[in-house]
């Protein structure tokens, strides 16, 4: 059966339960993916997924259930699962649903008509000829991709909530992996859009160009350097450490920005922004994942931090509106809190500016291990990188096998200037981060 | 879930344009989750995956579809459309389905599903408190107990119709130990391929207590310094180093494509000669153990690396073909909705020879990591990563103060000739692995090795 179907469905179970304060969040999507590896495509998947998953409100505790079997069985199932895993909560914290009849911004985008399955495969097989073009150094082993899909969400709830999303998504990711004879590196890049407007010579090029830097290169001295952090290795660190500004962390004392809000807590050079509409996000959304209207805000103002991100219940307990930043890391995921476009503004000075400001430091361009080397509760980090020593203001020999260690709440602080030019390297969601590149005074590096 | 006679006929669909091995993988998993927050149940889940893939392979190409539809209209269609992907041919091959029961190893005793709410409640809180009220500087103490019901079918063009289904159990608390505006954490979360009945090993008063001592003990410690230096790693969830460091380059998704350290170098002497390392599947009740992996091949005891010397990758079909060889059952996926491919299951470095009294006495100056945090690895490179979540710095041979926010980073070809000494207290510790094919439950493992130089990262 189909989702309004199944809704029906649903409907009816929680009305003969007496259920009276429900949702339903439906996710779907629909994606094909090519894949090339030497001169041929490998492989190829066609993919339909997704579920619904139905909350509800019983002697005031929110319980949960999901299911991706549209049937009538399991519409009676996921309302009594529900229902009975509510009776068992303990939290005292109020619940929210979302009241129907808010004014959402209206979105600026149609989505784009989708490649065919042969135009996909098309650009791919060509687009894997122009990566071992790219540079002699290219060897067997290098990959091309291309994906394209559709994908859906809708919100029902008891309280006259009814929204319906829908946006297609194409693209490319290249893996280039190149070798010097001695040894052997790669790098990829990812592009979203539609394809025939991807600059895939260019594409094919970054990739190359970042697999070949990696080549060769000792660890770092150690000792404590300036660093300058490109946007890629800051926009992860950023997105690493993103949860420290998430209202919900704070409340339950695992972030350290509890009761900051209007304090000073980066330097001044910093403001951080969170936007639902941005241009180089390819899912701008106008509802977050509760149904509230999404807006764009600093989250720091050249080093105040204005506002955390809000949910319903966040807000509430904080005695404030919600900031449209409720989020489900997938449909049948809890009510979390998620930045959308986070990104730190750029300043005024050159990369080259900024290199010549850090004088003798370490250049990191490449950060591993984000997911192992970082704690968010506490902020430390200690992480693998990669990237240039800088000497005398320039980037001399490349470095790598390092590490990067130091505490993200001291970094806000210590963030000395920000380059003009802030990039999104990685949009592949709702949820991205850009950075331009930041010199950071006094990080511990350990290499040799 | 599929009948036999219905699997026939999607299989005979799905070979309709001339593919050389068709495969159908369906699956129905129910994972229930409890999780407590400041002291109070704070989340239940119920949370049901159903649907189905269909793969076809031609020579070195591969085609799956997936659908949530698994009526027989649906799988029809869904491999139709894997069909209709492979190109224009027509039919080499009849299927005929022969049922196949590989029996189970890993007998359950108290299915979770059978049991309510209110006594696995009972459990959670029973660890949850044993952290809470390990030491007054435990002030936030997070706790989740999982269990999934993991149900396969797997049909192929080879005649096989089989199914196989996995309980696991897991129960995880993180704590955080705070004194003025410093926090600390800790985690301990073991595992079984099994029911309730894997509370007999692991108390939870036990689950609790370890996670609060780590945090307690971080909240002592100093940052680790930073440099080079000798480090004895300890067993269980330590196995980590091998798994990031070797494991994942010796599975076929990086092999066969080239895109390895190791690729090409069977029967060459890629470790030092004191590790032997075994990728074992059939483990009984271990988290990482299956009885047939997802393409339908039974589990098995593989030896990677015989007294360094590599003697086997970890191999599915599909790269198989690639590299002209078998699949040694490491064929995993997270779901239907994932390509399956080569994966760990439980893979550790065996027991040596050395104690470890010998270990630490060896070290003039150096980090015992006690307990680890997770880990990444680039297999083309080799360069990888690990965090140190409980270390401490040894000096003359003895184990002194704690200290925290230690990374281990190198080259994995490198520090698996640097693994020196291998004790004899082998243990296993329980993870979840990301990878192409999603997030599956592994376990790594290995008794008390030293490695003797490697790049520690501090401050």
């Amino acid at each position: 059966m189909d989702f309004n179907a199944f809704k029906e469905a649903v409907i009816a179970k929680a009305e003969a339960m007496g259920i009276t304060e429900y949702e339903l969040y439906y996710q779907a999507s629909e994606s094909t993916g090519v894949g090339a590896f030497q001169h041929e495509m490998n492989d190829f998947t066609s993919s339909l997924e997704g579920g619904v998953c139905f909350r509800c409100i019983v002697g005031g505790k929110m319980g949960y259930a999901s299911t991706e079997a549209l049937n009538p069985e399991q519409a009676a199932s996921i309302v009594e699962k529900a229902a009975d895993n509510a009776r068992f909560l303990e939290s005292d914290e109020q619940v929210f649903l979302s009241e129907g009849g808010k004014t959402y911004e209206k979105l600026d985008f149609t989505p784009y008509a989708l490649p065919t399955t042969d135009e996909l495969i098309r650009s791919v097989m060509d687009t894997q000829e122009k990566l071992y073009a790219s540079d002699a150094a290219v060897i067997d082993g290098c990959s091309t991709q291309g994906l394209s899909g559709r994908s859906e969400i809708a919100i029902y709830n008891s309280k006259g909530l009814d929204l319906h999303y829908e946006n297609t998504m194409a693209g490319l990711v290249v893996a280039s992996v190149v070798t010097n004879g001695k040894e052997m590196s790669n790098d990829y890049q990812i592009k979203l859009g539609k394809l025939d407007t991807i600059d895939t010579e260019k594409l094919t090029a970054k990739a190359t160009e970042g697999a070949l830097r990696k080549l060769g290169g000792d660890p770092a001295p150690t000792g404590q350097y300036p660093v300058v952090f490109n946007s890629e290795a800051m926009s992860d660190l950023l997105a690493t450490f993103s949860g420290i500004f998430s209202s919900g962390a704070a409340q339950k004392g695992l972030s350290r920005l509890a009761d900051q809000e209007g304090e000073v807590i980066a330097a001044p050079c910093v403001t951080l922004v969170d936007d639902p509409f941005h241009r180089e996000n390819p899912m701008p959304i106008n509802f977050d994942a509760e149904g509230s209207p999404t807006h764009k805000k600093n989250v720091i103002e050249k080093g105040v931090l204005k506002t955390l991100l809000y949910n319903l219940k966040t807000a509430a307990v904080a005695g404030k509106e919600t900031t449209g930043n409720a989020s489900k890391g997938n449909y049948d995921s809890p009510v979390s809190i998620s930045p959308f476009t986070m990104y730190l503004e750029g300043g005024e000075l050159t990369e080259e500016q900024l290199l010549q400001k850090a004088g003798n430091g370490v250049y990191i361009n490449s950060l591993g291990g984000l997911h192992a080397g970082a704690n968010d509760i506490t902020g430390d980090f200690s992480l693998q990188s990669a990237g240039f020593l800088i000497e005398n203001g320039k980037k001399t020999v490349p470095v790598k096998s390092f590490t990067v260690a130091g505490n993200f709440y001291e970094l806000l602080k210590n963030i000395d200037s920000v380059s003009d030019h802030t990039e999104i390297p990685s949009a592949m969601g709702m949820t991205a981060f850009g950075a331009p590149s930041v010199l950071v005074n006094g990080l511990s590096v350990a290499g040799k | 879930m599929i009948s036999r006679e219905i699997c026939q006929r999607v299989l005979q669909k799905a070979v309709a344009t001339g593919a050389d091995y068709a495969e159908i993988f369906a699956e129905n998993t129910v994972n229930h989750t409890i999780s407590m927050l400041a002291d109070k149940v704070d989340a239940i889940k119920d949370a049901v995956v159903t649907g189905a893939a269909v793969r076809v392979y031609k020579g070195l190409r591969s085609v799956m579809a997936t659908t949530v539809d698994t009526s027989e209209a649906g799988l029809i269609r869904c491999a139709e459309k894997a069909a209709d992907a492979l190109g224009e041919g027509t039919a080499q091959i009849n299927i005929v389905l022969r049922e196949s029961i590989f029996g189970d190893i890993h007998p359950v005793k108290i299915v979770p599903s059978s049991v309510s709410n209110r006594q696995k409640i009972e459990i959670l809180k029973e660890g949850y408190f044993a952290a809470r009220e390990y030491d007054e500087a435990v002030q936030k103490v997070t706790g989740s107990l999982l269990d999934v019901d993991h149900n396969i079918l797997i049909a192929n063009s080879e005649g096989l119709y089989t199914e196989d289904r996995q309980i696991r159990t897991r129960m995880s608390i993180g704590a955080v130990a705070s004194r003025g505006s410093d926090s600390q954490t800790g985690f301990f979360g073991p595992g079984r391929l099994g029911g309730l009945e894997m509370f007999d090993i692991y108390t939870p008063r036990s689950v609790g207590e370890e996670s609060a001592r780590q945090a307690v003990t971080m909240l002592k410690a100093d940052y680790c310094p930073a440099g080079t230096m000798p480090v004895a790693i300890d067993n269980g969830f330590g196995g980590v180093i091998f798994h990031e460091a070797c494991g994942h380059s010796l599975e076929a998704s990086a092999v066969a494509y080239g895109r390895s350290q190791f690729t090409g170098k069977l029967g060459q002497k890629i470790a030092n000669e004191k590790v032997t390392a075994i990728d074992d599947g059939t483990i009984p009740g271990a988290w990482g153990s299956i009885n047939i992996d997802d393409e339908g091949t039974p589990a098995r005891k593989n030896v990677l690396i015989e007294n360094g010397v590599l003697k086997s990758y970890m191999i599915d079909k599909f790269n198989g073909r690639r590299m002209g060889m078998e699949s040694t059952g490491n064929s995993r996926r997270q779901s239907y909705a994932y390509t399956p491919t080569s994966r760990m299951t439980n893979t550790y470095i065996a027991p040596g020879t050395d104690t470890r009294e010998d270990i630490i006495s060896s070290m003039e100056y150096g980090l015992y990591a006690r307990n680890m945090g997770g880990g990444s690895v680039n297999p083309v490179t080799g360069e990888f990563n690990f965090a140190v979540s409980e270390g401490y710095i040894v000096r003359n041979g003895k184990i002194c103060e704690p200290v925290r926010g230690a990374s281990l980073v190198g080259n994995g070809s490198e520090i698996i000739m640097n693994i020196d000494m291998v004790s004899d207290n082998l243990d296993l510790g329980q993870g979840m692995c990301g990878s192409s094919s999603g997030s599956i439950p592994v376990n790594v493992g290995q008794p008390l090795i030293r490695v003797s130089s490697i790049t520690v990262g501090g401050r």
